[in-house]
């Protein structure tokens, strides 16, 4: 594990140099194949070295993160073309890219606050550094503010255990069992916030909205799948004061999953809709990953990893349009199909996973969702009928939107898709479909 | 090297260090009260500057309030010696002893006289203030610590500082109100050990250090000014990235200090009081930030004819000790090895 974090730290001289874009790029994917080779085992931390280890559920996020990371380079070409502090940027990605890494290969359980946190300057510099309007500094403290105010009592929490279990490995963790409601909230909270669910979302669309590109990939492909792994790996020590409460956890996201895929229709800016679906989402996950039980587990990391490729991607696509008409606003990305017939292709195919139909990792992950849902009470059956109807209904809303109709009669000028965003969506939607192939690997873990 | 030194201060900086010396090496109560006078008497000259009126302004009010803490402390060491037996402790004596020392540290119920008079000082000055002077009331306040009373202390330090700030837009009073929120931890981990106030506070007085250094050099005293000078941004960055530290994020320094004392507090089961300590620092980062939305914002309207001139050349000096203080948590765990 030692291995892939030098080669990341020695990436960063890289960033110093001038015109090195494409090749820090180049070189996250040549990590990415590289950590792909990693010996991994199923459900025990394999790799242990120092504090660092995997097992297949750190695994596949660490890959999403590396993956996720050198594509974010690559939609912002533009920073490079521009030279918009373009260095800085390698620089801060590096480090961001670190800090993932971190996160989701620690096994201790301070350290992996440490670097939970440690992911959440840097995303704030994107936010704040690179965003367009004035009121990035709102949405950056919205993101900073929010995600501080609950981990901070989960900082005294990680302490309160290690007092009680005098170490903080998490893979000793499942030999105890803390029951006492006041540790359960501060713990729990942080994950929650960062997901997000329902009550605590507002920073989300906010930050998504004023953010860039890279800065919004990063959040719906990573920031949100943060939270579920800390979920995962610290309900382990709740597991009977979360069979009390979790159906508070459960019933305020599945309703409030469904209410925010209603507000989706009333939406008129792109990024705002594919942020409120990406809540809705997580929604579903927070769901199943408190129902404990094996299908909820698996079912949420895979619909984790495929909502982290889906969203991104679609992200990616909003960019697009949003260089060629500089407004992200539905009534002026209109007609697209008209200029861009191979975009809405790519737009059929990242909207098509959005709503899962079949080849993409989010079909089997809401199949197994709704498999623990339905398996922890039958009447959660209405709310995720209608998440899942309304979650196709808004990826059709988005997709008819955009692509059919006249297109805006206000465009002066206009240029076709080039083969670098459509390699990019390529590289988000392939793996998101092609992962299916081998699903048994996330499938069967005991 | 034609080096001007203002030999009366090089002076009056010596007895300055020296009297905390003589306080917290001596083993009387007297002993201390006479190096706490010295460095009264020291500190006064250094501040005080004849073409400034704010300054002489300051020093007379830096003599009031210490010259007061410290016929006090003379009175209450008197007291506790006359009507108490050696190593005998009394609740109301300990109070009594540890009041004046809060009041010479500038801690909460008498922390007024602290942001006016920060407010009326160079910026080395102030960090003296902010550093250097703590050293001595606060030893002096291990000897008799009062903890039922000193957690109220640390509270009101913590909540105070925290507010305080808020509606600043000097930077001085600012880094007074964060030098008081400060205070509350560095009391918490006396509480703890004295190693543990080491720590905290070298690592304070670095991360300062670097802030007041860089204020100086560049001449700012209001955070509008950071937003209409173009400086260069690696300097900015360097700023924000030690301001973070100072509020104590993950990957920095300052956070090393403060992931040390919240330890220890909750091994100790002060629940309450890390509760409140952590949602103050939270405030306390708010305006941290706030004070260089200016390098987290990299492109805004900026003035073009304002240039900013480094006073001093010798910045490059303090990178190494600018690196250390942003990604020098790696390397902190070698402070236990003192």
């Amino acid at each position: 594990m030692m291995k892939f974090l030098f080669m990341i730290i020695f990436m960063i001289p890289l960033c110093f140099l001038q015109k090195m874009f494409w090749m820090v790029q180049m070189m996250m994917f040549f990590l990415m194949y590289l950590f792909l080779m990693l010996n991994v085992n199923l459900n025990i931390f394999s790799n242990l070295s120092y504090v660092m280890g995997c097992d297949i559920f750190s695994y596949g996020l660490i890959l999403l993160s590396i993956w996720i990371c050198s594509l974010m380079i690559m939609s912002s070409e533009n920073l490079f073309k521009m030279n918009f502090y373009s260095n800085f940027f390698l620089l801060n990605i590096i480090f961001l890219l670190i800090m993932l890494y971190m996160t989701f290969s620690v096994v201790n359980l301070f350290l992996f606050y440490f670097f939970f946190e440690g992911s959440l300057i840097p995303t704030l510099l994107l936010i704040m550094g690179w965003g367009y309007q004035p009121e990035r500094i709102q949405a950056g403290m919205y993101l900073l503010f929010y995600t501080l105010f609950a981990s901070l009592p989960l900082f005294m929490g990680i302490f309160f255990i290690f007092d009680n279990m005098n170490f903080f490995m998490m893979y000793m963790m499942k030999f105890y069992n803390f029951n006492l409601y006041l540790l359960y909230i501060s713990m729990i909270l942080s994950f929650l916030v960062k997901m997000p669910m329902y009550f605590i979302h507002l920073w989300l669309p906010k930050a998504h909205v004023e953010a860039p590109v890279s800065g919004s990939m990063i959040l719906a492909g990573i920031m949100l799948k943060l939270g579920g792994y800390g979920l995962m790996r610290i309900l382990i020590i709740f597991q009977e004061i979360n069979m009390k409460l979790s159906f508070i956890w459960i019933v305020v996201s599945l309703i409030g999953g469904f209410y925010v895929s209603l507000m989706c229709f009333c939406q008129i800016d792109i990024k705002s809709l594919i942020a409120y679906s990406s809540v809705a989402h997580m929604s579903i996950v927070i769901g199943g990953i408190m129902t404990m039980n094996y299908w909820g587990f698996l079912g949420s990391y895979i619909l984790m990893i495929g909502h982290g490729l889906c969203s991104s991607g679609m992200f990616c696509l909003a960019n697009i349009n949003y260089e060629r008409f500089h407004s992200r606003s539905l009534f002026i990305n209109k007609g697209l199909i008209n200029l861009m017939p191979s975009m809405s292709f790519w737009w059929f195919l990242l909207l098509s996973s959005n709503m899962s139909a079949p080849p993409s990792l989010n079909l089997i992950g809401e199949i197994s969702l709704i498999n623990s849902l339905l398996s922890w009470s039958s009447l959660t059956m209405i709310m995720l009928m209608l998440i899942s109807f309304f979650s196709a209904g808004y990826s059709l809303y988005l997709y008819s939107y955009t692509q059919h109709g006249k297109f805006y009669l206000g465009l002066y000028s206009f240029y076709m898709g080039v083969s670098r965003e459509y390699l990019m969506l390529m590289l988000h939607w392939l793996p998101l479909n092609i992962i299916i192939l081998k699903i048994d690997y996330s499938m069967i873990w005991f | 090297m034609n080096y001007n030194f203002n030999t009366n201060k090089m002076f009056f900086y010596f007895i300055l260090f020296f009297s905390t010396m003589i306080s917290i090496s001596s083993n009387s109560w007297l002993g201390c009260w006479i190096g706490l006078e010295i460095n009264l008497l020291s500190f006064i000259p250094l501040i005080s500057n004849v073409n400034n009126l704010l300054m002489t302004e300051a020093s007379l009010k830096y003599f009031l309030v210490q010259s007061i803490a410290s016929i006090n402390l003379l009175f209450f060491i008197l007291m506790k010696m006359f009507f108490l037996k050696n190593f005998e402790f009394n609740k109301i004596y300990m109070i009594l002893l540890n009041l004046p020392l809060l009041m010479k540290m500038g801690s909460a119920p008498f922390h007024f006289w602290f942001p006016n008079i920060m407010e009326g000082l160079s910026w080395l000055n102030c960090f003296i203030l902010m550093t250097w002077q703590k050293i001595t009331p606060m030893i002096l306040l291990s000897y008799y610590f009062f903890n039922n009373f000193l957690i109220f202390i640390m509270i009101m330090n913590s909540i105070i500082g925290a507010l305080g700030g808020i509606n600043q837009i000097s930077l001085r009073k600012l880094m007074a109100f964060s030098s008081i929120n400060n205070l509350s931890w560095m009391i918490a981990s006396i509480m703890i050990s004295e190693n543990m106030w080491l720590m905290y506070f070298l690592i304070y007085s670095l991360i300062n250090l670097l802030m007041c250094m860089m204020f100086f050099m560049l001449n700012i005293f209001y955070i509008n000014q950071m937003f209409f000078s173009n400086i260069k941004l690696i300097i900015k960055l360097t700023m924000m990235f030690n301001l973070l530290s100072l509020g104590g994020l993950p990957p920095f320094l300052g956070f090393f200090p403060k992931w040390m004392i919240i330890n220890y507090l909750i091994i100790n089961k002060f629940f309450i009081l890390t509760f409140i300590f952590i949602m103050m620092s939270l405030i306390m980062l708010f305006f941290y930030i706030r004070m260089t939305y200016s390098s987290f914002i990299l492109n805004y309207i900026k003035l073009k004819w304002f240039k900013i001139k480094m006073k001093n050349s010798f910045f490059s000096l303090f990178n190494i000790i600018y690196i250390f203080s942003m990604l020098g948590l790696p390397l902190s765990t070698l402070l236990f090895y003192f």
